[in-house]
């Protein structure tokens, strides 16, 4: 194509259209205003005129939540909004280029079934092509499955069907954690390391908090492991003042993956493309832990000795109390135990917190309403994150709601 | 085994008198060498094996420096009569404690001042200590002996004093005293600089010093360094040392006086409290030391000289160069931090170890080191046998994230090349404490072990023979000897000895640790009335700012104690009034004691149960000499005390009041799938497909305006183009987008009104949408559309016989590649 010689136009043209927007945008919006831009913000794209004029209707009868509902039916919601936002969950980069995978086909599969949106962090559960597609075929060491799906334009609003993970990729039914135990998950956060950043992510991606934001150095020191250095550079203070304040939480709830570990072939394939997540089920020994624990829980022991050897997959949540009690853990007064064994009931843990619950809805916020809630939000932002539990963690609810916060005057 | 230590010893002896006689070994003149008195001997044999090892280690090491007052009829005990070897041993053994060599009366004796041939106590305390230790036959026979504990004085836990954080109560108290009369020295801006630096301009940096050098003692004002260094050891006092000390004190006390105690909680489940003094030392028995021939703890804490405290002669003790505090510092806990300075020994003195390394033909070099970082390089000499960067016997090194060992033999070359180096991917050294051991023998070359691991890099150069050591060269630490290769870190222990040592010896040296340690008995007995109990704690100082405790046990000195049975649990360690707020690592200890499995101590001489194996480290509050501590318990036997954290206050939340813009843009695959969506041409269509795979990192990734790029505007319109392209390509597509027009007539008659509005009114409505007031009016897109067509119709009837399609696929391009389809 002669592109260079449109160039200078389309600049040209870019630069009345910025303007006219903007002299445009002062004016208050309409029913049909506000169904554009709810349309806009959930499906990433344009409605037809006649969705448009059905949003609108729906606006005008003060049902804008029906008009979301319409919009949410766009498969780009899925295909594009949705992939978008999750996508980044998925690995260590946050990159939003990554092609799409098991981790972000099952979260978009979750809220395309409407499913209580905490299952994603225990459920034996997983999204597939539907077998109609003609894809190859699930694979617990490649991705080809997902990235086909991608390749081909498959509509994620009908291609992908629901199944058991333990089903499709072997792991016993008590060792799977919803996304946590997906390929991408562990080729993303099992991958060499300690297992810390499954957690650390899982924080990241579903407290919408770094660490740095819940450390709490006054949590007893006692499941800090062997491999955490009490004098880095040879200066105690660093341990006492910084990284204590990460560890002492961390370590007892990294603890849960101490049977996990993503394989792959570090010579032929240094960049972990075709391993796969293993799990250490009963009786299958680590021969170097002599127990189900994973070597690299062990690794480095000796930088300090007195350390916590990691024995079994037992998980504690010391940030129950402190200041991190305000995260609010067991949220939905379900009396979960502070403690477990296992990514399952961990997984549990943290999707009924507060934490949680409200990660969700400011994702979601800043999704539809490209931007961070400012204090005048905060009311109907409490709001949303009520009505997203009452209505059994409903993604889509949070969508409308939010859409309709952000719809326009 | 005894016999093959002093077999070694004897060796050692003899080897060294062999040397001495053929080599002229150099001898240090504050030290008498081994078996130079051997010659004043002429009395009656020994009469039994440890009777010679007796004369060999310590009687030929202590005749010239006590025979004056403890020989042959002097002052009682005569461990050094040189009449008959077999009666200084009876009296010797009155002195000496064979079990726990450090606890001997003539170690205690030399400790405290009495007749000290060194300029440090601690280091003759150390070499006499090393004396007697040869004589028992160091570690191997100190195995199977057990700890005899001391009960300690029992008192409760006090109010204690604490530093205050702010510097306010200091600035106005002692630091003016500081800034007027201690400031040409203590302070970074001193000609001549010596830490600490408390009298320096910044007060906050003046109080910080103050803490960390542990000046001030709170409890006892009068017993404060900054007094005790004017009253007695008259150090640059401005006055009358006398009156200056009085004026010191009283502002400390001020100080003192203006801190309000910490309050011990009447409701907590105490133990008796302990200062790290009163505990046992651990003994550093179980350290395999039988061949070393120079040890350095750096146990002294203070000058510029790093005792050789092998009691191997000669001593080859270290001078520190440069200015403390700024090439080098003296750390808490034992140890030496290099800043760039270096420690150096004699030619003469090093000579002997390439003697000794020579004779037997191997040797250890074995160091605690806590590298300051993994950035340095050269490698950075952290100890060296040498004479410059291209000469050397032997260098223990630091490449980045490696050990290095360059070691001279026939088949290295004479600067120790090529190196044994750790492997890159291992990253074995770390910027942490770490216990590290090379080895030579002349089978298996040299090895490196770090943290009694061998590392697994296998010498690639055979093992030669060490003929062509240069008995010249100088022992030194922190640098090369020409001072040009610096290392940054700290060194806190190093022995060199002339064997290889074994794995298992290596693993066992690692799992002795370093440091002083102790065992401190936090008394128990008047709540669980179990009589002589105790909760004993290893204890060491970590380093300048923390101690470790490490694997709780409950113990009984009373081997005849039976403790029934009862519940310890959520156990605390308490400091100074309170307990420590950082490093708890036994709240989750929750353990009954009961008669089964309260048994006799393999280790101690003791019953005990072990309540964790665990250890931890809490945070050095006001110094090693005042820090108190205590324990405290949720249950302890029939007492109780709930611990209830309470519950955090809700912080208002942090949220923007700044008012956002309300609008973005589509970002990357929004403006695929919008494009798409317009012309109904499929994402999956080949072109288009690649264009996007090719320049959708060059789209919009975020949704804010501000971070509009022109980048982001050719990627745009690269996409609109091909989107376009094959909209007006495709003949169905292009007929249901603009319907009615005729792509088959000429670009100077396919433009009329009719034509102009058949492409510009579809683009308006399916790229803008209609009815929306926030659009840009309809006038204003279809007048800068109108004006596109006009331009690339100009060339009329010599336009290009595909200029319609191209006239079309630009408005449309420039349409869908504009603000209007971008901005939602």
């Amino acid at each position: 194509m002669k592109i260079g010689l449109f160039i200078t136009m389309l600049r040209k043209l870019y630069f009345v259209v910025i303007g006219l927007l903007v002299v445009n945008l002062s004016v208050e919006a309409g029913s049909r205003e506000q169904a554009k831009r709810m349309h806009d913000r959930i499906a990433g794209v344009p409605p037809s005129a006649s969705v448009l004029n059905s949003m609108e209707a729906d606006i005008a009868l003060g049902n804008a939540i029906s008009a979301a509902e319409t919009a949410m039916k766009n498969p780009a919601f899925y295909n594009v909004t949705l992939k978008n936002m999750i996508t980044p969950w998925t690995n260590e980069e946050q990159t939003v280029f990554a092609a799409l995978n098991d981790y972000t086909a099952t979260v978009i599969g979750i809220v395309r079934d409407d499913l209580d949106f905490r299952l994603i962090l225990s459920d034996d559960i997983i999204y597939v092509g539907d077998d109609a597609l003609g894809l190859p075929a699930y694979s617990n060491s490649n991705n080809a499955h997902y990235e086909a799906m991608e390749q081909n334009g498959v509509d994620l609003s009908t291609g992908l069907v629901k199944r058991d993970q333990s089903l499709v990729t072997g792991l016993p039914v008590d060792a799977t954690a919803g996304v946590m135990t997906t390929r991408a998950a562990a080729k993303a956060f099992f991958v060499a390391g300690t297992n810390r950043a499954m957690f650390r992510f899982t924080l990241l991606n579903h407290f919408c908090n770094d660490l740095e934001q819940i450390k709490d150095a006054t949590r007893p020191a006692d499941r800090i492991r062997q491999d955490v250095s009490r004098s880095p550079g040879g200066d105690s203070r660093i341990f006492l003042n910084a990284c204590v304040g990460c560890h002492a939480g961390m370590d007892p709830m990294a603890q849960a993956f101490a049977y996990y570990e993503y394989e792959y072939d570090s010579e032929n394939d240094p960049d972990a493309e075709n391993g796969a997540l293993v799990y250490n089920d009963v009786g299958m020994i680590d021969a170097d832990t002599g127990t189900r624990v994973q070597k690299k829980y062990h690794i480095n022991g000796n930088n300090f000795k007195f350390g916590y050897k990691t024995p079994d997959d037992r998980w504690d949540n010391y940030w129950r109390q402190g200041p991190n009690f305000l995260l609010g853990w067991d949220t939905n007064d379900l009396d979960l135990p502070e403690g477990g064994n296992g990514a399952k009931s961990l997984g549990v843990e943290l999707a009924n917190s507060e934490a949680f619950a409200v990660c969700q809805v400011k994702k979601v916020f800043q999704t539809v309403c490209l931007r961070q809630p400012i204090d005048t939000d905060m009311t109907a932002f409490g709001n949303i994150v009520t009505s997203f539990k009452s209505n059994n963690y409903n993604l889509k609810q949070v969508f409308a709601e939010t859409a309709d916060h952000c719809k326009g005057d | 085994m005894m016999s093959r230590m002093m077999f070694r010893s004897a060796y050692l002896f003899l080897l060294a008198l062999l040397l001495i006689g053929c080599d002229n070994v150099p001898v240090d003149q504050n030290f008498v060498a081994t078996g130079s008195s051997n010659r004043n001997y002429t009395g009656p044999e020994p009469a039994t094996a440890d009777v010679q090892s007796f004369k060999t280690n310590v009687w030929d090491n202590l005749v010239d420096k006590c025979g004056a007052c403890h020989g042959t009829a002097g002052q009682s005990p005569t461990f050094v009569q040189d009449d008959d070897i077999n009666l200084a041993y009876a009296q010797a053994i009155t002195v000496v404690d064979l079990s726990s060599p450090e606890s001997s009366r003539l170690v205690t004796k030399v400790a405290g001042g009495h007749n000290c041939w060194e300029s440090s106590t601690d280091a003759c305390a150390a070499i006499m200590t090393a004396f007697i230790q040869n004589w028992v036959g160091g570690s191997e026979d100190g195995q199977g002996t057990k700890v005899d504990l001391d009960a300690p004085e029992a008192k409760d836990a006090g109010d204690s004093k604490s530093y205050p954080d702010d510097s306010s109560l200091f600035a106005s108290t002692v630091y003016p005293l500081l800034t007027t009369y201690c400031a040409e020295c203590h302070a970074e801006s001193a000609q001549i600089p010596q830490s600490p630096y408390f009298s320096g301009a910044d007060v906050d940096a003046a109080y910080d010093a103050i803490k960390t050098s542990q000046k001030i003692d709170l409890d006892t004002p009068a017993n404060s360094r900054l007094v005790v260094r004017l009253r007695s050891e008259f150090h640059n006092c401005w006055d009358d040392c006398q009156d200056n000390a009085d004026e010191m004190e009283q502002a400390v006390t001020n100080f003192a006086n203006g801190i309000t105690p910490t309050q011990v909680d009447s409701q907590l489940v105490l133990s008796k409290a302990l200062n790290l003094g009163d505990g046992t030392i651990a003994s550093g028995g179980s350290r395999h030391e039988e061949n070393v021939i120079a040890l350095y703890q750096f146990k002294e804490g203070e000058g510029s000289t790093i005792f050789d405290v092998s009691g191997i002669s000669p001593s080859l003790h270290l001078q520190l160069s440069g200015v403390e505090g700024v090439d080098y510092k003296w750390v808490g806990g034992w140890g030496v931090e290099f800043l760039g300075g270096k420690a150096q020994g004699i030619t003469s003195a090093s000579k002997k170890l390439g003697d000794f390394i020579k004779a037997s033909g191997e040797y250890s070099i074995e160091a605690w080191v806590v590298p300051a970082n993994v950035t340095q390089e050269g490698p950075a000499r952290i100890i060296s046998y040498s004479a410059g960067l291209a000469d050397r016997n032997l260098t223990l090194g630091q490449t980045l994230y490696n050990y290095d060992f360059l070691h001279r033999s026939s088949s290295t070359d004479s600067n120790g090349e090529p190196a044994l180096s750790t492997n890159d991917d291992d990253e074995d050294l770390q910027a942490t404490e770490q216990h590290v051991v090379v080895t030579y023998d002349p089978v298996n070359g040299r090895g490196i072990y770090v943290n009694g691991v061998f590392t697994d890099d296998l010498d690639e150069v055979e093992p030669g023979n060490l003929g062509d050591w240069d008995d010249t060269y100088a022992l030194v630490f922190g640098n090369e000897v020409t001072g040009d290769r610096p290392w940054h870190g700290k060194l806190r222990m190093v022995a060199i000895h002339n064997r290889a040592l074994s794995p298992s010896q290596i693993q066992k040296n690692f799992e002795a640790g370093v440091g002083e340690k102790f065992y401190l008995l936090f008394g128990v007995e008047q709540v669980v009335g179990v009589p002589q109990s105790y909760i004993l704690f290893e204890v060491s100082q970590f380093d300048s700012y923390s101690y470790l405790f490490s694997q709780p046990k409950f113990i009984s000195l009373d081997l005849g104690a039976d403790p029934g049975s009862f519940r310890i649990a959520g156990m605390r360690l308490g400091i100074n009034g309170k307990e420590a707020a950082i490093g708890q690592a036994y709240v989750s200890v929750d353990t009954t004691i009961s008669s089964s499995d309260f048994v006799q101590s393999d280790q101690f001489n003791a019953k005990a149960q072990t309540l964790s194996e665990l250890g931890t480290i809490i945070p050095l509050e006001k110094g090693v000499e005042a820090d108190e501590f205590f324990l405290t318990f949720e249950v302890l036997a029939d007492q109780t005390n709930v611990y209830i954290e309470p519950e955090p206050l809700q912080s208002a939340a942090s949220v923007s009041s700044d008012s956002q813009p309300e609008i973005g843009l589509r970002i990357f695959a929004e403006v695929n799938a919008t494009m798409a969506e317009i012309t109904g041409v499929a994402t999956t269509q080949a072109d288009v497909q690649n264009t996007y795979e090719t320049i959708k990192q060059q789209l919009p990734v975020v949704e804010s305006v501000g971070g509009f790029l022109s980048s982001h505007q050719v990627a745009i319109s690269q996409l609109a183009v091909e989107y376009c392209n094959a909209l007006v390509n495709d003949t169905t597509l292009r007929t249901g987008f603009f319907p009615g027009f005729d792509f088959s007539k000429s670009a100077s008659t396919a433009f009329d009104a009719t034509g102009k509005s058949q492409v510009i009114t579809p683009l308006l409505s399916k790229v803008a949408g209609t009815g929306l007031a926030d659009q840009p009016l309809d006038a204003d897109m279809s007048g800068e559309l109108d004006a596109l067509i006009n331009k690339l119709t100009a060339c009329g009837g010599g336009c290009a016989a595909d200029r319609t399609e191209v006239v079309v696929k630009s408005a449309c391009a420039a349409m869908l590649g504009s603000a209007v389809m971008l901005v939602q």
